[in-house]
């Protein structure tokens, strides 16, 4: 599989709020043991969708000054609903702070208008080279990958003039 | 095991943080469960377990959230709001909370309303002192 | 790939607690993209090997006749990152076990290092969600995990619930 478990960004107030989409596909390999005879999105990848569009946000807000964008907690994380293959989920996460290190977000998911999942997320960043200046190298390489991916999301180029 | 309000205040408080991930300055004594703190089904369950551990007791479901119980109940509600048998019923259930202001207007919506910190201070207080 | 975030039981001890482990490897491809130049194992994925860890063990003391399936992450607090070639330790106890409802508690180790803590419920499916179709037979606990089981059964003295095998 691919670990990237949102496909489109839809909308970004930086410092604020960013909006998301996934759609479900029955080709998606996971869903086969998640259960046989009956797929649906493993709940972790739902959580995994809203971390990932609260990542982007803190990334585009600090204009990807971290390389590391990580999860730290996840508290009150609710599924309430089952989504099926053939299905989109939109994923809204909302700021309530973003500092320099860290940032903290109430996300939830939605598809066809019925809620899915909701959380309270608390992400920490950083660079490597904070700990390692010999790391600096590998900091520059996964925020350019990063910026690229960003591009591919975003449907527009962040080098575009 | 004599606990006094504030310490089963402060005990409730820490339960709820840990059940609803919010931030111990938003339980406060007047915040409802519901509406105010966000609580659901699951959590209700989870508050639940987590009370029975904190406090050592057993708390049936019903006697702390009977909300659920009575909505699915046509007996007992009709057009959005408590009928007199549903009013009877909710009364036995919840002997610990007040529900004057309620029963004014029994709108199914208001009962949310009902369910503050307190009202759960209140049935701990209750059970662990009587 | 295959949706089994746990390798092996260590320790097994039916309605109270199980330990299991999970080696990270180069040869995971989702390392690969989280994130490309310094792969590190997704913490969501890490609360997939205790929710696997954990519902294996609330749905073996029911001897896997309910559909127990992940309702909330009450809590999951990460202290560190986690690299391929580490090893890592879940361990989940039962925190209370209801009809309709199950809480467990856990934390995940790297050596004497924490690297999670992480509290789960499980709803038990049939009691709940009233309304919604599902298969008649238990989707949840399928051969996919007999294979785990099967080793701590061989190692235990009491009896190790099997899940029966399914299409």
């Amino acid at each position: 599989m691919r670990f990237v478990l949102i496909d489109k960004i839809v909308s970004l107030e930086k410092g604020k709020r960013l909006t998301a989409v996934k759609s479900v596909s029955l080709s998606e390999e996971y869903l086969a043991d998640h259960f046989p005879t009956f797929p649906v999105l493993p709940g972790v990848l739902l959580l995994e969708g809203l971390v990932e569009s609260a990542s982007w946000l803190v990334r585009l807000t600090q204009d990807f000054a971290c390389s590391m964008v990580l999860l730290e907690q996840a508290r009150n994380v609710k599924y309430k609903s089952f989504m099926s293959p053939g299905s989109q989920i939109e994923y809204t996460v909302e700021a309530k702070t973003i500092d320099e290190r860290v940032s903290s977000f109430f996300g939830h998911g939605v598809v066809d208008g019925q809620d899915i999942v909701e959380a309270r997320i608390g992400l920490r960043h950083f660079n490597l080279a904070d700990r390692d200046p010999a790391m600096a190298g590998v900091d520059g390489y996964v925020i350019e990958q990063m910026k690229s991916r960003y591009d591919l999301l975003s449907g527009q180029s962040l080098n575009s003039d | 095991m004599g606990m006094d309000r504030d310490e089963i205040f402060q005990k409730i408080q820490g339960v709820l943080v840990d059940a609803l991930g919010v931030d111990e300055d938003e339980v406060t004594a007047e915040a409802t469960l519901m509406g105010d703190l966000g609580a659901e089904s699951i959590d209700f369950l989870d508050i639940v377990f987590r009370l029975e551990k904190a406090f050592g007791i057993k708390v049936p479901r019903e006697e702390l959230f009977p909300a659920e119980s009575l909505l699915n109940n046509p007996e007992l509600v009709s057009n959005g709001k408590l009928t007199s048998k549903g009013l009877a019923e909710l009364r036995e259930r919840v002997p610990h909370t007040d529900l004057s202001e309620f029963e004014k207007n029994p709108d199914l919506s208001k009962l949310a309303d009902l369910f503050t910190v307190n009202a759960i201070v209140t049935y701990i207080d209750g059970r662990l002192n009587a | 790939m295959r949706w089994i975030w746990i390798d092996k039981f260590a320790e097994f001890e039916s309605g109270r607690r199980a330990v299991a482990i999970k080696n990270v490897t180069m040869a995971e491809e989702h390392l690969h993209d989280h994130f490309p130049g310094f792969p590190v194992m997704p913490e969501c994925l890490m609360i997939e090997a205790m929710a696997q860890t954990a519902g294996i063990l609330v749905g073996e003391a029911a001897g896997f006749r309910e559909k127990v399936v992940l309702a909330k992450i009450s809590k999951a607090v990460f202290f560190d990152y986690v690299r391929p070639g580490d090893s890592l330790r879940i361990e989940a106890e039962i925190t209370t076990m209801a009809i309709e409802a199950a809480s467990t508690s856990g934390t995940i180790t790297r050596g004497d290092q924490t690297i999670a803590e992480i509290e789960l419920m499980f709803s038990h499916v049939d009691r709940n969600l009233a309304g919604k179709k599902f298969p008649e037979e238990n989707f949840v606990f399928t051969g996919t995990f007999t294979g785990l089981l099967r080793d701590i059964a061989l190692n235990h003295k009491r009896p190790v619930a099997q899940p029966t095998e399914s299409g």
